[in-house]
């Protein structure tokens, strides 16, 4: 069940790096379902996610992209189906023992803790590895001591790594919401995650800030042994940074596969981009850079019409 | 430099003042080491509790009951007294901290009741409806309620046990920065401020949560012996829900979440309404009770404390610590501007 609107795209794309790997996917979603009431906010997504991969779930507002992603985290049950998670079913685990599964994830809104220092929000993500309590942590005890020192340097090192380590000890709340996106993702570096799920990573982002993000993002998955899953609004930065693309149209899949094969879907375009985007589109590919991208405008409204004038229509139909 | 300011006035007060304030300062030391408690599970957690004044009473009780009929030290009977508590603590807190907000406050309200109830028919324990004697403090051959002598100075019984009450404070002051400054520190204050996040973060919150109800209940035993010690004599009434929310006012006032706004507020709390009653039988305009004008000095005393909260917490909600912080804060930006960035930090 669940697999017959991408199962014929899924296998143009399991050419893809997915397949290439050949261990066992880092995740594994199969026929999976989520009813609030009356309301199937996804039914029968599948899809599998290699252990490498850079993979992305892309679709129109109120596709089902956020309700997903909360099913990933443990936020929420699935109705149906299953996950699995390097072959670990995760039906049964609350969130907190996904960290220990090689689960770490930003969030679309910011999941900081404003009070606290920077590189105090990071060591929160490496508190499933520390194991100093009321008595060795309260007493100061010398493995308490280590355990502190050895974390704190692993976390200026993911804060290093994108950046950011000059600011480590300005309270987080005080940064532009940039940074504080930034500071969620060596967060989640720092949990050590062999799966990193990113929520709109660049949602409500100036353009220079976006591809800042999109190139990090891009050396975070080559200079790491992980799979990134990422959830995203603006199609722009889909198509340059994932290997495959899944496309949701009202909590149902209906696209499995490369940028380009997606992108060219009739289907796609129809439910998702719609006319302006094409035209977009079409005047990216013809070397132009759009002024805005897709959800520069408002993350909430229409999709803008493509401001590269020339309605070229490629594609449309 | 400040720190030494603060430690030779911590040490040096109970022979500046009478005894109406060495009784004082006992109390407000004594206070502090319970709000102390409070703020990690309150200002730290985020967890509101109106229960504190179930685990005073559970210190207190425990403690005189194994000092007076075990006849045990109080080197013994006061770490028991904040062991029970710790227990207690334990045993309620997964039921407690399953509810978040004004439902975990009104759950620990019971545990208020449960314990007035407890004590108004466990005669045996505590006396009952009569009340209970409860055990002074001794080391060996050191008696508190006689004063002690050392080395020719004889300390008087309020002394005694502020200099007690002090010692224990700072310990726990102690603990709580390293607890604060920690990784169960920092899994705190992310349930505190973002529970759902913290937990997918990996911070195990139902754990987290405990090991701050388990803290601020072994603080408030240790609290609660000393406190029905000094008292020597104590009532089931004397444990309701106004002590409990004295407690939150302290570290309301105080400012949550910092080591000094717990003692700050214990030294409002419990300070200012005794500076008030000292102060207002002194004017006449108000002690002029007999002719039925006028206010009595208790009565005024209470206005006074309660207008001043109320302004109090109007114009600061950060609490006296967040004032300090203000004029640091000031005192700071003008230096640097003064010495060129070199007394900024």
């Amino acid at each position: 069940m669940g697999l017959e609107p991408g199962a014929g795209l899924e296998q143009g794309a399991g050419l893809e790096q997915g397949a290439r790997v050949g261990e066992g996917p880092a995740l594994d979603v199969d026929g999976v379902g989520l009813q609030f009431g009356a309301l199937w906010a996804l039914s029968e997504v599948s899809f599998s996610v290699g252990l490498r991969e850079l993979f992305a779930v892309i679709g129109p507002n109120g596709a089902g992209k956020t309700s997903l992603f909360n099913l990933l985290s443990r936020v929420y049950e699935p109705t149906t189906g299953r996950i699995r998670c390097f072959g670990r079913d995760m039906a049964g685990l609350r969130p907190h023992h996904l960290a220990g599964v090689g689960v770490g994830r930003t969030f679309q809104n910011l999941g900081l803790f404003p009070h606290s220092p920077v590189v105090d929000n990071v060591l929160v993500g490496r508190a499933h590895l520390m194991k100093s309590g009321t008595v060795r942590a309260g007493l100061r005890l010398p493995s308490a001591r280590r355990e502190e020192r050895h974390h704190r340097d692993a976390a200026m090192e993911a804060l290093a790594a994108v950046g950011l380590a000059s600011v480590a000890h300005r309270p987080v709340g005080a940064l532009p919401y940039g940074i504080q996106k930034r500071v969620e993702l060596a967060r989640a570096l720092a949990m050590e995650p062999r799966l990193l799920l990113l929520d709109e990573p660049v949602a409500g982002m100036s353009r220079s800030e976006r591809s800042e993000i999109v190139d990090l993002v891009r050396s975070i998955h080559a200079t790491r042994p992980l799979a990134i899953v990422l959830v995203e609004h603006d199609m722009g930065v889909v198509m340059g940074l994932a290997q495959r693309v899944l496309v949701l149209d009202f909590g149902r899949p209906i696209a499995l596969g490369s940028p380009a094969v997606v992108q060219a879907d009739p289907e796609v375009v129809r439910a998702y981009l719609g006319q302006p985007l094409a035209a977009e589109l079409a005047g990216r590919a013809a070397g132009r850079t759009p002024a805005g991208g897709l959800a520069a405008g408002s993350p909430r409204g229409p999709v803008p019409a493509g401001p590269a004038g020339e309605p070229s229509g490629g594609g449309a139909d | 430099m400040l720190g030494v300011a603060i430690a030779a006035v911590a040490l040096g007060v109970p022979f500046w003042v009478d005894g109406y304030w060495r009784t004082t300062f006992a109390f407000v030391v004594i206070a502090a080491i319970g709000a102390l408690g409070l703020d990690v599970l309150t200002g730290w957690t985020g967890q509101i509790s109106l229960g504190h004044a179930f685990f005073l009473a559970v210190g207190a009780y425990v403690g005189g009951y194994l000092g007076a009929h075990q006849g045990l030290s109080a080197a013994l009977w006061i770490p028991a007294a904040g062991a029970a508590a710790g227990v207690l603590g334990a045993v309620a807190g997964p039921a407690a901290l399953r509810l978040r907000g004004l439902y975990l406050a009104i759950v620990t309200i019971g545990l208020v009741y449960i314990g007035y109830y407890v004590l108004q028919t466990w005669t045996g324990f505590s006396g009952g409806p009569g009340g209970e004697s409860l055990p002074p403090v001794t080391f060996g051959s050191w008696n508190f309620a006689r004063g002690v002598t050392v080395a020719g100075h004889v300390f008087t019984r309020d002394q005694c046990y502020y200099y007690l009450a002090l010692l224990l404070l700072v310990l726990a002051m102690l603990y709580v920065r390293n607890v604060t400054r920690s990784t169960l520190g920092r899994s705190m204050v992310a349930v505190r401020d973002r529970e759902l996040a913290a937990a997918v973060l990996g911070v195990h919150v139902a754990r987290t949560k405990m090991r701050a109800f388990v803290i601020s209940s072994v603080l408030a035993g240790v609290a609660g012996a000393l406190y029905g010690s000094f008292l020597s004599f104590a009532v089931p009434g004397d444990w309701g829900l106004v002590l409990s929310i004295e407690y939150v006012v302290m570290i309301v006032v105080g400012g949550m979440a910092s080591l000094w706004g717990p003692v700050l507020g214990a030294l409002f709390v419990v300070g200012l309404p005794a500076l008030l009653q000292n102060v207002s039988t002194t004017l006449t305009f108000l002690s002029n009770t007999t002719s039925g004008n006028g206010l009595s000095p208790a009565d005024a005393a209470e206005i006074v404390y309660g207008v001043l909260l109320v302004l109090f917490l109007l114009i600061e909600p950060g609490g006296i610590v967040g004032i300090g912080r203000r004029i640091g804060r000031q005192l700071a930006g003008r230096f640097a501007r003064a010495g060129g960035g070199a007394g900024g930090s």
